[in-house]
């Protein structure tokens, strides 16, 4: 049991350090494209606000993984969560690589979900799953880009309006600018209340927390940000408004990323965790905080020794992102994530990156998208759970036969 | 990785200015040739004309370029056709300029009254209006787009439109002024010499119609 125990928090780890390397580095890279913050910058800036956001706001999506895509009450033997758990560790893991090879911008989430299920189904039928969990899951997948391209669109409409359309556009964005900074921290603070402080009332905790942050931010960002530019354009000075408006949401951004994409990799360990220490009973009892302190270290290491090189490399070809657009990206696909993380729901901040790229596409923001990539992220959605589940069953079979 | 690198295309509009700024130096570079051969420096036009060739062989690849990198899957700002019926337009007030220079090439302008070379030279300057308005026009374009299609810019592109269309009506204004022209005199010019004339005010005002028919395009990229 402890070999396995090991095992998992192996892999567990290893994948909290794909994720730093990667996911965490793509999200913070439209904030290095529109040069808002360099890759060291956004080195610091994502491995400090990842583990934040995974110790303090990752609990919910963990839980979902480790017990809410299947009945734990139905698995009788703690080897088979084992065995299980590490199946689809290592499904997703190899899903990802050979979605990688094809170019394909398949989640980590969804791997990890068509994992659990895969060993769940293998195991003791379809029953097992839970699907009105599944549905919920499956449709926040969907769901999420549309929401953020809804977003998206519409506080691009809302920046053209009350910053572009005015006499003195620099004035404008002076104000609006520590607005948008301020609407992110009523989110956290909402967050903060409800996640840290276990509030139960949504309404204290956005009137108590979330607005008076918000308001003593929007003061602060708004001291902080002055008006002396030395270009005659005002759209210059807009965007260096902006550019540094930005360094704060793409901490948002890290933040958010870490609270929901934790769970991917210590979802699974986890469970392991809980059975190999207290036995079945051990799923009743909530994710220890240091399995969350450990999957926030694995991401924060992953930024910190490989995302740097990731970073510089996407930051180098997103070339066309001005400082507006990424601020607007950056705050539409983290309240997004935020929000689902706070709903327990493991959704793919990528594509909901991506849907908020689009949503600014339809609102003649951005010059020139490729539509491909809404055609491949399509196909991921159909492919990834049946494939990664496929790949994780088989493990699992192994294992059974084996151990 | 790969999400990134695919998702942001690169926009069409910083090679659509070069292109632009190749377009405007083949121009300027004619009227130079014009000026010469009003001088009757015919060595050194000759040499001028030449590199107008050149010129307009360089925006040529550069409409190749473009034209490759716009695939059928990319979303942009404004409809894909409109950029490329744009750059067409705007290669073709380079083409009008060579064909200018092919004229001038063709003999020596001995038997050309002065008072016809006069509006011809005046044709070129105006012509060199025309073109740099196309450049300052697909330019704020650009600014049009980075604003979010704000009135003010959308304002500000009218703006050099209407100029451009002012410019084409003046030179039509000359080309008619120097048809007449030609005519009046037709017993003291030879038929070649007259040939010769009307083809460099002809090609000479394609210019400026092919720089209306680019701002044509860009007012129907901002209708969108």
């Amino acid at each position: 049991m402890d070999v396995w125990l090991l095992i998992t928090v192996v892999l567990g780890f290893s994948m909290a350090w794909a994720i730093g390397a990667n996911d965490a580095a793509n999200s913070m890279s439209t904030a290095v494209g529109a040069k808002a913050i360099t890759p060291k910058q956004a080195v610091i800036i994502a491995g400090i606000l990842e583990f934040a956001g995974a110790y303090f706001f990752g609990k919910s999506v963990t839980e979902t993984i480790r017990k809410g895509i299947l009945d734990p009450t139905m698995i009788t033997d703690p080897n088979v969560l084992v065995y299980g758990s590490v199946a689809a560790l290592l499904a997703a893991t190899i899903w990802l690589i050979i979605a990688t090879k094809f170019g394909l911008p398949v989640s980590t989430t969804h791997s990890i979900v068509g994992g659990i299920a895969g060993y769940g189904i293998v195991y003791a039928g379809t029953a097992i799953v839970n699907w009105s969990k599944m549905a919920q899951v499956v449709l926040s997948w969907i769901l999420s880009p549309i929401i953020g391209a809804i977003m998206a669109y519409f506080i691009f409409k809302a920046f053209t309006k009350s910053i572009f359309e005015r006499k003195d556009p620099v004035r404008s964005a002076r104000i609006w600018s520590p607005f948008w900074i301020g609407l992110a921290f009523v989110v956290i603070g909402t967050m903060f209340y409800i996640k840290v402080l276990h509030g139960k009332d949504l309404k204290t905790g956005v009137l108590m927390y979330g607005v008076p942050l918000g308001i003593i931010v929007f003061l602060i960002t708004y001291l902080l940000i002055k008006l002396r530019f030395p270009s005659s354009d005002p759209f210059i000075g807009v965007e260096a408004i902006f550019r540094k408006a930005q360094v704060v949401t793409s901490a948002y951004v890290a933040l958010a990323h870490g609270a929901n994409d934790v769970a991917n990799a210590i979802g699974p360990v986890a469970a392991v965790y809980a059975v190999a220490s207290m036995g079945m009973a051990g799923m009743k009892v909530p994710v220890p905080r240091w399995i969350l302190a450990m999957g926030g270290l694995g991401i924060a290491v992953g930024v910190a020794t490989y995302g740097y090189r990731v970073m510089e490399t996407v930051g180098k070809k997103i070339t066309e992102l001005t400082n507006t657009r990424g601020f607007t990206i950056d705050f539409s696909a983290a309240t997004v994530v935020l929000a689902a993380s706070w709903l327990g729901l493991p959704i793919s901040t990528t594509h909901t990156v991506v849907g908020a790229v689009i949503g600014i596409g339809l609102a003649r923001g951005v010059k020139a998208i490729n539509k491909n990539i809404v055609r491949d992220i399509i196909i991921s959605w159909f492919v990834t759970v049946p494939v990664a589940g496929l790949i994780s069953a088989a493990i699992f079979k192994v294992f059974m036969i084996v151990g | 990785m790969q999400v990134w690198t695919k998702l942001f295309a690169k926009s069409p509009f910083k090679p659509l200015i070069k292109h632009a700024d190749v377009v405007l130096s083949t121009v300027e570079t004619l009227e130079k040739a014009l000026q010469y051969w009003y001088e009757g420096n015919y060595e050194e036009m000759e040499k001028v004309a030449i590199e107008v060739d050149r010129l307009e062989d360089v925006a040529d690849r550069i409409k190749e370029e473009i034209r490759d990198s716009l695939s059928s899957k990319l979303m942009m700002a404004v409809a894909r056709e409109d950029v490329l019926i744009y750059l067409h337009m705007q290669d073709k007030v380079a083409d009008a300029a060579e064909d200018t220079a092919k004229w001038l090439l063709i003999k020596k302008p001995d038997g050309v009254p002065t008072e016809v070379k006069d509006i011809i030279l005046q044709m070129g300057m105006e012509s060199i209006k025309a073109a740099k308005l196309v450049h300052e026009a697909i330019v704020q374009m650009d600014r049009v787009i980075e604003s979010g299609f704000t009135e003010g810019e959308i304002k500000r592109e009218y703006e050099i439109i209407r100029g451009i269309e002012s410019v084409e009506n003046k030179i039509d204004g000359l080309d008619t002024r120097l048809m007449q022209l030609v005519f009046e005199n037709a017993d003291k010019l030879s038929w070649g010499d007259g040939f010769y004339i009307l083809n460099i005010a002809r090609t000479l005002s394609n210019i400026s119609d092919k720089a209306k028919d680019a701002a044509e395009r860009i007012r129907l990229m901002m209708n969108k």
